[in-house]
């Protein structure tokens, strides 16, 4: 165990002691909070001791980052409500444990979606918020941070601290939505979020190409180009009207529905690189299984290393990050970005003792 | 050597003004409220940025940004004494990576020339607030500036990837970049919509849209606010977001009609509807729309026959804020939004309020988006009068803050609503945001008492000694 080992544990966070997470790295204590308040409290006793502390979501993403190694592990499972759909206006209300899975669950009657990661089901909202992770349909609707409207966090000082407002657009105050996405906690634990909705179009459609840059250049706004080891897709969504013309420009019969490419289970590691980069990206790789965004400029490959064509991508303004698997001894992130400094006094200011997952973020932070 | 000599030496004298009649220019934003500064400056790179912040830092005074001064919110308006930073000569097109579909822009340029600039690439930058012929995307940014066609694309932060900018201090950071996921916390994201109080922007890198191959754009005609409202719901509900989706009020069409004679009809409402994308796939939507449009009691519905017909339209929906002229010497606007369901009762009180301060009031706004402007025409010169707007203006929020809304959709707090921050957010809310402001600007110097209410930060919150929790 790390050197935090020798902070005493409060006696008012022992006495909430819950059973380990399975899965979860080893940490001296498990805390399942029942509520916001519940957590600012356990949080202050972990600031006031100097207690590290891993939040818990689904557990799908925590191979991202640097490791932490835990006094306290704070698992999400009873953030699980939904709070508020308002399916007139579009937006949805949910606390930070919630799953991807149901939220598509709650919506698809509504014939609603959320524009949030499709393939991985058991992540929670508040991890994917925290991780930053977007889905294929990004090339079309943006980023998941394009779609977060208020966000509620508990600092790692225990105050809970509401930024944004819940109609589908607004700019009252700092955009404390934006500043938490991809914080990796570093600001607060994510306890609650509120989506900007999207209604579903009536077809979904994919379209088998041969040529993914031909692709990109003939139709219209996709909802994503995926290319993979296996094979190229072009994935299109709207009226019949729009599923025909953009296939007859596409040349290839559209099949119903989306079926989104996922890697074997195992490590990931993610490209990100400018758009135009994305066929050299493709390039470079090991022969391995991949999934390459055209038009986004993310690659994710199944390997569990792909530090080599780091410094390619670094140089592009891109970077190479670890998204899944226990590669120890690999660098996760790579080069910091040079407002270290910066980030470092905004962290200071919510999480002054740095107790919420410290040493995450690229650079240690 | 003075201040001005300062920043003369550094900027060139006649980029510096200090005359009473220049300052008295530079002293308001197209709000409705004044404010002093003893100095202009216009700098025309980030090296001169540098040098006015080094030289307000060590004079010890504020600096205050300014694009094209068409903010209504009063985010360019001098509260303290210092520097107001002009950007509009730092209006180059670095670079359109077509490729990409980015644009390294100064914050200076003005919102329509990037996207007349970028048009021969087929693409363009999709926020267009009615001000875009004249306001900055320097401007856009500090205020993530909205637009009709923000339905659909989002407002300015979703179309920023990068920026450049100054901290308080002198130093150029730059945050975002080209590529996707850029690693760590997201100070992109935060200094969009922050107002000028973090830094000031030198450097924008935005996204830029492609054009769509063919376009509809509808308008229909309602005898009653509540049948247009629910017309926007029912085409959401058909799966369909469309590029824009307008609605103007009785008064807002007889103005402009009897401004631009763009042969609006005098109805109670009328939406303006606009789709995009491939020919077949506007067809489809354009019927779907008048499908649902006629379902909900639309009484007529004109489909634009060609562009010409299209940029008509588009004019009225554009020249409301001119044509209020016609009405009154003077109007004023507030910019709230609320949740769509709650559109037809909110409206029918910014009326009732209207009519108790018997102001003249006329709505144009964005529907889609339940991002409501209502606009307040009178004559400044009347006793009390300046009085009256700014108590209906505030009975207006209220109302739709009560309907549970927000405060600002694209204009931003400025000082106009730093009061109202209050009845939004939390003590600990706002300290947090200071916390933010803190974290850019800790002597305070960028833009002050702008955004966050004084006393926002609170020094006894957030280190709470727990009780007997020591062992």
């Amino acid at each position: 165990m790390g050197v935090t080992s020798v902070r005493a544990i409060v006696p008012s966070l022992l006495a909430r002691a819950t059973d380990p997470i399975e899965g979860a790295p080893e940490s001296r204590l498990t805390l399942r909070p029942g509520s916001a308040e519940e957590l600012a409290e356990q949080l202050q006793a972990c600031s006031a001791s100097g207690l590290s502390v891993l939040v818990w979501g689904g557990g799908t993403h925590q191979a991202m980052g640097h490791r932490v190694v835990p006094d306290v592990i704070v698992a999400m499972v009873a953030f699980a409500n939904v709070v508020d759909h308002q399916a007139e206006d579009m937006t949805l209300v949910v606390e930070g444990g919630v799953t991807l899975g149901a939220i598509d669950a709650l919506l698809g009657p509504h014939r609603q979606m959320a524009i949030v990661p499709e393939m991985t089901p058991r992540s929670t909202i508040g991890g994917v918020v925290a991780t930053g992770m977007s889905g294929y349909r990004r090339a079309r609707y943006g980023p998941t941070r394009d779609h977060l409207l208020e966000v509620t966090l508990v600092t790692g000082d225990g105050r809970v601290v509401r930024g944004g407002g819940r109609v589908v657009k607004n700019v009252q105050g700092y955009d404390l939505m934006r500043l938490s996405c991809g914080s990796f906690g570093s600001l607060g634990v994510i306890v609650q979020v509120c989506l900007k909705l999207w209604p579903r179009p009536a077809v979904a459609a994919t379209v088998a190409v041969d040529d993914a840059d031909r692709a990109t250049g003939v139709v219209h706004r996709p909802w994503a180009v995926i290319e993979t080891d296996r094979r190229t897709t072009v994935h299109l969504a709207g009226t019949n009207e729009e599923i025909d013309a953009q296939a007859a420009r596409l040349g290839g019969d559209p099949v119903p529905g989306h079926a989104w490419p996922v890697l074997p289970d195992g490590p990931v590691w993610s490209v990100r690189v400018p758009a135009n980069c994305t066929r050299e990206a493709i390039r470079r790789l090991p022969p391995v299984s991949f999934v390459a965004q055209h038009g986004v400029g993310v690659v994710d490959v199944a390997t569990d290393d792909l530090t080599a064509i780091r410094p390619w991508a670094e140089a592009q303004g891109g970077s190479v990050v670890r998204v899944r698997g226990a590669a120890d001894g690999l660098d996760p992130w790579g080069t910091p970005p040079a407002t270290a400094a910066l980030q470092r006094r905004i962290i200071a200011r919510f999480d002054p003792d740095r107790v919420i997952n410290p040493g995450r973020l690229p650079g240690g932070l | 050597m003075d201040l001005p000599t300062r920043l003369r030496s550094a900027l060139g004298a006649e980029n510096v003004l200090t005359e009473s009649i220049e300052r008295y220019v530079y002293g308001k934003d197209a709000g409705l409220r004044r404010g002093d500064v003893a100095v202009v400056a216009l700098p025309a790179s980030t090296a001169e940025v540098v040098a006015v912040m080094e030289a307000a830092r060590e004079f010890g005074v504020a600096v205050i940004p300014r694009g094209g001064g068409s903010g209504l919110t009063g985010g360019a308006v001098p509260m303290a004494d210092g520097v107001l930073v002009t950007l509009t000569r730092m209006n180059r097109i670095h670079e359109v990576d077509a490729d990409n579909r980015t644009a390294w822009v100064g914050p200076g340029v003005i919102n329509l020339d990037l996207s007349t600039h970028t048009a021969g690439f087929g693409l363009h930058f999709a926020p267009d607030p009615s001000s875009q012929s004249v306001c900055t995307i320097g401007g856009n940014v500090g205020n993530n500036a909205g637009g009709p066609h923000c339905l659909a694309e989002g407002s300015t932060v979703s179309h920023v990837l990068g920026l450049e900018f100054v901290t308080a201090d002198g130093e150029v950071l730059t945050v975002g970049g080209k590529a996707p996921d850029q690693l760590g916390l997201d100070l992109r994201g935060v200094l969009v919509g922050s107002e000028g109080t973090l830094g000031v922007v030198t450097r924008v890198l935005v996204k830029l849209t492609p054009n769509p191959p063919d376009v509809r754009t509808l308008l229909i005609s309602f005898d009653d606010m509540a049948s247009a409202t629910a017309t926007v719901s029912g085409i959401i509900a058909e799966g369909i977001v469309p590029a824009a989706l307008e609605m103007m009020d009785r008064n807002a069409l007889r103005v402009v009609e009897n401004y631009i004679h763009a042969g609006l009809p005098d109805v109670a409402a009328v939406l303006l509807a606009e789709v995009t994308g491939l020919p077949e796939a506007v067809d489809a939507e354009a019927r779907i729309i008048e499908e649902v449009a006629r379902r909900h009691g639309a009484t007529r519905v004109r489909v634009a026959a060609d562009e010409e017909e299209r940029t008509v339209l588009w004019l009225g929906r554009k020249a409301a804020f001119g044509a209020v002229a016609q009405l009154a010497p003077d109007f004023y606007l507030h910019d709230t939004v609320v949740p769509r369901t709650k559109l037809v009762e909110v409206m029918a009180a910014v009326q009732a309020i209207g009519e108790k301060y018997d102001i003249t009031l006329m709505n144009v706004f964005h529907a889609g988006d339940g991002n409501l402007h209502p606009i307040m025409g009178f004559d400044l010169t009347e006793p009390g009068m300046e009085a009256r707007v700014v108590a209906a203006g505030e009975e207006i929020v209220r109302v739709c803050l009560d309907a549970g809304g927000a405060l600002t959709g694209e204009h931003g707090i400025g000082t106009e609503k730093r009061a109202f921050m209050a009845s939004v957010f939390t003590k600990a809310d706002l300290d947090a945001q200071a916390r933010i402001r803190e974290a850019f600007d800790p002597d305070g110097r960028m833009n002050p008492d702008k955004v966050l209410p004084a006393g926002s930060r609170c020094a006894d919150l957030g280190r709470p000694l727990p009780e007997g929790a020591w062992v």
